[in-house]
C-alpha cells in the first residue's frame, strides 16, 4: 500500500525528457544529463565531426550518429544512480575516455555510500577510545594477529619449484614472448586505434588492470619476479642464464648513489612518466617507444651499475609495487634468526654455486619488509639450511615493520616512501578525471592539443601530487601531534607514520578505478587476440565479437565497495599507527582524532567521485 | 647441467627472433593467397588510400587488377575513424558500408570490365572525406 503510493507519486511526476546531445571527439554536449527516475529519455545523437556511439552503462542501451545523420534512443530511466554514457563507436584516439554523466536521482547510492563512509569511521572512533592499554600483540580487525605468519614452502614441491634454477626463469621467457608481441604490434600499430591494438590493450587494460587488482596486493612485487625487462641485463652481468656463473658482475658494477638509495628516485620517476599517459595508453607506437625505451635503460644500466640498479632505482613502475607489496599476503622470509646468526658467510647475500646474492641488494637473513624484494627466490636457492621461506601473513604486517639496519638500501619507514603513497592518490585522480571523466578539456589537456593546455595538466598534477596531498597530510598530523599533547615526537615522523595509511586506501582506489577500465573496455582483449596486428587474423575465432560492456551497471557499487574496503584498512592500521606514534594511549586516542575525521573526509571524497 | 644454458638461449631466441620471424612467415606465405590486393584506408590529410599490390610496392589511391578474373581486396582501416569502400561499377561482394577503425574487411568482385573505375570512402571521416578516392585500373 505505500510502496504504491510512493510509485503512484513518483510516475505522477515522471516526464518525458527531450535531449539533445551533440557529440565530438572527444566529448558530449551536455556531458551531464540529470533525470528523475521514471522519466523516459528521448535522446538525439548528433555528430559534429565523425561517426560517434552513445551507450548507457547499466541500461545496456545504445546508439549512433554519422555526420548528418543522427541517433536517436528511447528509455525509461528506472534505474537510480549515476550512469556513465560512453562512446560505442572507435572515433579517435580517446574514444575509450569519451564518457558523459547521467544522473537519475535520486542519486541512493552516493548517499548510501556517504554513509557507510561516516559509519566505519564512527564505529573506529568508538573502539579506539574504548581501548585503555595497548595491546600485546597487534591485531588486525582485532581477530588476526599481526606477526602471524604461515610458510607456504613448507609444502615440499613448492619449495622444490621455488630452489630451481628454471624458476622464475620459464615464465620471464614467457613474458619475453608476450612482450615481443606487444612491441611488434605496437610498432605496426603505428598511430592507428589503441583499442584495437595488442600492445595497448594488454599493457594498459590487461596488465596494469591485473597488476592493481590481484598481483600487488596479493603477491607483492609478483610481476617483477617474471618481468622480462631486466632478462638481457642479467645475462650480460652473469655471462649465465640458467646456471650460476662468478657472482662478480660482467658489466661495471658501480654502486648507485647513496643519496638515491630510497625510493625518491621512483616516486619523481613514475610521475614524470605520467606526464605522456594520454600518449602511451592510447597510442600504440608510443607504448612503443615506452617499452623500448625501458628494455634499453634497463640494458644499459646493468652495463654500469650493479645487479638490479635499474629495479630498485630507475624502473617507473617499480615504486608502487614495493610500497604496496608492504600490503601484500605473501612475503619472503628468514625462518629461524638464530641459524642465519651463525652462518657465515651468508651466501644468501654473498651468493653459493647453487645461485646468486640477493640481487636486489636485500639482506634476506633480517628482511622484514617487502618493499625491495623482487621475489625472484635467489635466497631460497642459496640458503644451504632451507631456513628461508614464502610466507603467507595478514595484509598489511610489514607497514609495521621497522627496520634494524638502514646502512645499505634504506628499506624503512620515511618520507620517500610516504610522497610515494600520497603522489600515487594524486595521480589517481587525475587518471580518473582525465579517463573516467567527463570533462573534455582535461582530455584535451592531458593529450597536449595545446602547449598551454598541457602545461597547465603539468603544474596541476604537480601542486595536487606533491603540495596540496602532502599538505594536507601535513596539516592534520600537525593537528595530530597538537590534540595528543605530545611535545616529544617530531612533527615529520607523525607525518610519515600516518601517510601509511594511504597503502591501503590507494590499493583500493586504484583498483576501483581499475574496474572502470576492464568492464567496460575488457571485451576488446577477445578481439586482439584473435587479431594482434590488425591484420584481419582471426587466431581464436574471437575477431569478430564487438565491445561488449560487462557489470556497468554493478560497477559504481563495486567501486563503493573497493573504497570501503580501503578505508577499513586505513581506519584499523590508522589507529594502530597513532599508539605507536604517541607515548600513551590517552595521546594516542586524541591523536588519532584528526587523522580519522582526514580519512573519512578523503573518502567521503571519493565516493563522490565514483559516484555523485 | 651443461646443457641448461644452451637451451635457456635456444628458448630465448625462439621467444624474441623466432616469434617475429614466425609471424612475418605465416602472415606473408599463408595469408597472402587470400587476397589479390591490400588497401589501407587512410583519411585524405594522412596520405589518403594505399594500394599494396603482390610483388610491386606501395601505390597512392591507384592500382590495377587483371581483367576477368575474381579479384579480392582486403581494406584496412589503420585509423582511429570509421571508413568505408564503395566501387560503384562493379557489385561487390560482400557489400560494405563502413569498416570500422581498426578493422580489416576482405571484399570480392569479378573484374569483367577493362577500364578505370573510381572507388571511395562511403563514412564521413573527416572535413576531406570527399577527396578520399581513387581510381581502379583493370586490364
Ligand atoms: S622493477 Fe620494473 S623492470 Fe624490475 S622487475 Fe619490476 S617491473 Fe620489471
Ligand atoms: S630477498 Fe632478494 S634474493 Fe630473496 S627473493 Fe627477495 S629479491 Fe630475491
Ligand atoms: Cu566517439
Amino acid at each position: 500500500m505505500v510502496y504504491g503510493l510512493w510509485f503512484m507519486a513518483n510516475s505522477a511526476f515522471a516526464a518525458e525528457r527531450l535531449i539533445e546531445v551533440k557529440a565530438k571527439k572527444f566529448v558530449y554536449t551536455p556531458n551531464i544529463i540529470k533525470v528523475n527516475k521514471g522519466d523516459t529519455v528521448k535522446l538525439r545523437l548528433i555528430s559534429e565531426d565523425v561517426h560517434h556511439g552513445f551507450f548507457v552503462d547499466g541500461y545496456g542501451v545504445k546508439t549512433s550518429a554519422h555526420p548528418g545523420q543522427e541517433g536517436s534512443l528511447q528509455f525509461v530511466a528506472d534505474k537510480a544512480g549515476r550512469f556513465n554514457f560512453r562512446c560505442s563507436v572507435t572515433c579517435g584516439a580517446l574514444h575509450p575516455y569519451m564518457i558523459g554523466y547521467l544522473y537519475v536521482s535520486p542519486n541512493y547510492l552516493f548517499w548510501g555510500g556517504a554513509f557507510l563512509v561516516i559509519f566505519l569511521g564512527l564505529i573506529s572512533l568508538i573502539s579506539a577510545l574504548r581501548k585503555k592499554q595497548k595491546d600485546e600483540r597487534l591485531k588486525l580487525f582485532g581477530i588476526i594477529p599481526l606477526d602471524w605468519r604461515f610458510p607456504v614452502t613448507k609444502f615440499k614441491p613448492v619449495r622444490a619449484l621455488l630452489k630451481s634454477r628454471w624458476f622464475p626463469l620459464l615464465p620471464i621467457i614467457f613474458n619475453l614472448f608476450v612482450f615481443t608481441i606487444i612491441l611488434m604490434a605496437g610498432f605496426i600499430g603505428g598511430l592507428s586505434a589503441g583499442n584495437y591494438n595488442f600492445g595497448v590493450m594488454i599493457v594498459w587494460i590487461l596488465w596494469w588492470v591485473l597488476l592493481m587488482t590481484f598481483m600487488v596486493p596479493i603477491i607483492g612485487r609478483f610481476w617483477c619476479m617474471m618481468c622480462p625487462f631486466p632478462l638481457i641485463g642479467d645475462w650480460i652481468q652473469r655471462g649465465k642464464l640458467v646456471n650460476v656463473g662468478r657472482q662478480k658482475s660482467w658489466g661495471l658494477g658501480k654502486r648507485w648513489v647513496s643519496k638515491w638509495r630510497n625510493l625518491w628516485p621512483l616516486v619523481v620517476l613514475f610521475w614524470v612518466s605520467t606526464w605522456f599517459s594520454g600518449f602511451f595508453t592510447v597510442k600504440p607506437f608510443a607504448t612503443f617507444v615506452l617499452l623500448g625505451a625501458i628494455i634499453l635503460i634497463a640494458i644499459i644500466t646493468a652495463l654500469f651499475f650493479e645487479k638490479r640498479t635499474f629495479c630498485l632505482f630507475i624502473c617507473p613502475v617499480s615504486g608502487f609495487q614495493g610500497l604496496y607489496s608492504n600490503f601484500s599476503l605473501f612475503g619472503v622470509r628468514s625462518r629461524d634468526p638464530e641459524i642465519c646468526k651463525k652462518h657465515v658467510p651468508k651466501t644468501c647475500v654473498v651468493g653459493s654455486e647453487k645461485g646468486y646474492g640477493c640481487p636486489w641488494m636485500e639482506l634476506p637473513y633480517e628482511m622484514n619488509r617487502n618493499t625491495y624484494c623482487g621475489l625472484c627466490f635467489e635466497c631460497l636457492k642459496t640458503c644451504p639450511y632451507d631456513n628461508m621461506d614464502v610466507v603467507l601473513r595478514p595484509f598489511g604486517q610489514d607497514l609495521f615493520a621497522e627496520r634494524r639496519r638502514t646502512d645499505d638500501v634504506y628499506n624503512r619507514r620515511g618520507t620517500d616512501e610516504a610522497f610515494k603513497a600520497l603522489t600515487m592518490i594524486g595521480i589517481f585522480l587525475s587518471f580518473f578525471l582525465a579517463f573516467q571523466g567527463p570533462f573534455g578539456h582535461l582530455k584535451d589537456m592531458v593529450t597536449a592539443k595545446t602547449f598551454g593546455g598541457y602545461l597547465g595538466y603539468l603544474s596541476e598534477s604537480f601542486s595536487v601530487d606533491f603540495l596540496l596531498l602532502p599538505g594536507l597530510t601535513l596539516l592534520f598530523a600537525y593537528l595530530s601531534k597538537k590534540f595528543s599533547g605530545n611535545k616529544e615526537v617530531k612533527l615529520k615522523q607523525v607525518f610519515v607514520n600516518f601517510a601509511y595509511c594511504f597503502v591501503p586506501v590507494g590499493l583500493a582506489v586504484w583498483a576501483a578505478f581499475s574496474l572502470g577500465i576492464i568492464l567496460p573496455n575488457g571485451s576488446y582483449l577477445l578481439h586482439i587476440i584473435s587479431d594482434p596486428f590488425s591484420w584481419g587474423w582471426n587466431l581464436f575465432g574471437t575477431s569478430s565479437i564487438p565491445w561488449t560492456p560487462v557489470f556497468t551497471g554493478i560497477m559504481p557499487y563495486l567501486q563503493v565497495l573497493a573504497t570501503a574496503i580501503g578505508l577499513l584498512f586505513a581506519l584499523d592500521f590508522g589507529y594502530k599507527f597513532s599508539l605507536r606514534t604517541y607515548a600513551t594511549v590517552e595521546e594516542a586516542k586524541r591523536g588519532w582524532v584528526p587523522i580519522l575525521v582526514f580519512l573519512v573526509g578523503v573518502h567521503i571524497f571519493f565516493i563522490k567521485l565514483f559516484t555523485g | 647441467m651443461k646443457k641448461n644454458e644452451p637451451v635457456a638461449a635456444l628458448l630465448i631466441i625462439l621467444a624474441t627472433v623466432g616469434t617475429v620471424v614466425g609471424i612475418l612467415a605465416y602472415e606473408k606465405y599463408a595469408r597472402s593467397g587470400l587476397y589479390t590486393v591490400e588497401l589501407i584506408a587512410r583519411s585524405p590529410l594522412n596520405g589518403n588510400w594505399l594500394a599494396r599490390i603482390p610483388g610491386g610496392g606501395w601505390q597512392s589511391r591507384k592500382f590495377t587488377v587483371p581483367y576477368g578474373e575474381e579479384t579480392a581486396i582486403r581494406i584496412r582501416n589503420i585509423e582511429t575513424v570509421s571508413h568505408g569502400f564503395a566501387l560503384p561499377d562493379f557489385k561487390v561482394e560482400p557489400p560494405i558500408n563502413e569498416i570500422k577503425a581498426g578493422e580489416v574487411k576482405i571484399v570480392k568482385f569479378v573484374a569483367d570490365k577493362k577500364g578505370v573505375f573510381p572507388f571511395m570512402c562511403t563514412v564521413w571521416c573527416s572535413n576531406e572525406h570527399l577527396q578520399m578516392n581513387g581510381e581502379m585500373t583493370v586490364e
